[in-house]
């Protein structure tokens, strides 16, 4: 009886798909260091791949959560619609931003960046990054848009302005 | 008296006259700091019946900013007191383009209050549209109010040398071509 039920279940084995199988899920971070190890014994070449723990272990640094790496929010700094000299260094010549894949930007810091250029155009405080054919003297626009406009950047919904700062400790110094 | 408690009392109740830059400022918010200097609220002998205020010039009202889309949407109403078609709505940048001071008026006839005051500390407010005061006013100018909103500055009167060493927040990448 046991012997036809071995038979049966090994048999049922081969022929079930490798879905079937229950997969390994781990909450924490694997660390998975493979050594390749070539043997020959005999003629035979056993090429083994050894799973060792690894030499960086217990020494990682861990990011705090949330944490973004890219350039602006590692600065941490509060820029305004006034702050021409950053706010240009986004765009082309002709008064155009650059995309997320030339500025390396996080997406909600390019979000950011793209309302506050639009302020600063609007305010005419960027009139020499414009199309060669428009009108670069604010004055001379039509009706209210040549008379001096400022806005208030708290009304951009809240976009990560002042990224990781409590986390690092306060804003960087300049070096 | 003493000499020196003559000049004392002549400098305590002598009436001063101040000079505002409006360029770039809000005038809402700049009406309510120039009436209390109307009123001589800043002064520490104020009483509101001792006509201790003082003159204030406003320069620059062509150059007053308002706040994002305000411009279309901030209407100034106006009625001739005749029926049928006598009050009119302006939009502000309308009526700013008809007369540059009567926003920066406007704001300080309404910071001022609704009292019987009102008419002497407008008529020691001087409003003038550009830069150029004159010199009829300007003799008698001895004192000068700080700004309340920081100017911006644009970018073309930034030196090339200042913008192209401003420190830069990212690099170019490899195949980019700038243009």
């Amino acid at each position: 009886m046991t012997s036809l039920w071995r038979a049966v279940t090994c048999s049922a084995a081969r022929s079930w798909p490798c879905q079937a199988q229950p997969r390994s899920l781990c909450t924490s971070p694997l660390v998975h260091v493979k050594k390749i190890v070539c043997a020959e014994e005999d003629g035979n070449l056993t090429i083994e791949g050894r799973i060792e723990p690894s030499p960086r272990e217990g020494r990682v640094v861990s990011a705090h959560a949330g944490m973004c790496t890219c350039s602006l929010c590692q600065l941490n700094l509060n820029i305004k619609h006034t702050d021409v000299l950053i706010l240009s260094q986004f765009l082309r010549s002709d008064g155009c931003m650059m995309p997320r894949r030339v500025t390396g930007v996080c997406r909600l810091q390019q979000r950011r960046v793209q309302q506050l250029v639009a302020m600063a155009q609007k305010a005419g405080l960027m009139p020499n990054l414009a199309p060669a054919w428009s009108k670069r003297d604010p004055k001379l626009r039509y009706g209210y848009r040549k008379f001096n406009k400022y806005f208030d950047e708290s009304t951009i919904r809240d976009v990560r302005p002042f990224a990781n700062l409590e986390a690092r400790g306060g804003p960087p110094s300049v070096q | 008296m003493s000499s020196m408690q003559r000049a004392k009392q002549w400098a305590t109740f002598s009436r001063i006259w101040h000079i505002y830059d409006a360029k770039w400022q809000n005038p809402f918010e700049s009406a309510k700091l120039i009436a209390a200097y109307l009123k001589g609220q800043h002064k520490p002998i104020y009483h509101p019946l001792s006509d201790c205020g003082d003159h204030v010039v406003v320069t620059n009202c062509r150059e007053i900013a308002l706040p994002g889309p305000e411009w279309y949407q901030r209407v100034f109403f106006h009625h001739t007191g005749y029926p049928k078609g006598g009050a009119t709505w302006t939009l502000a940048w309308e009526l700013h383009r008809k007369n540059p001071t009567m926003i920066m008026q406007r704001a300080v006839h309404r910071a001022v209050g609704g009292t019987l005051l009102r008419k002497p500390l407008m008529a020691r407010l001087h409003l003038v549209a550009d830069a150029e005061v004159p010199a009829e006013l300007l003799r008698h100018v001895t004192s000068q109010m700080t700004q309340l909103r920081p100017q911006p500055r644009r970018l073309d009167s930034y030196t090339e040398q200042e913008v192209r060493d401003f420190p830069k927040v990212f690099d170019y990448p490899a195949d980019y071509v700038v243009r």
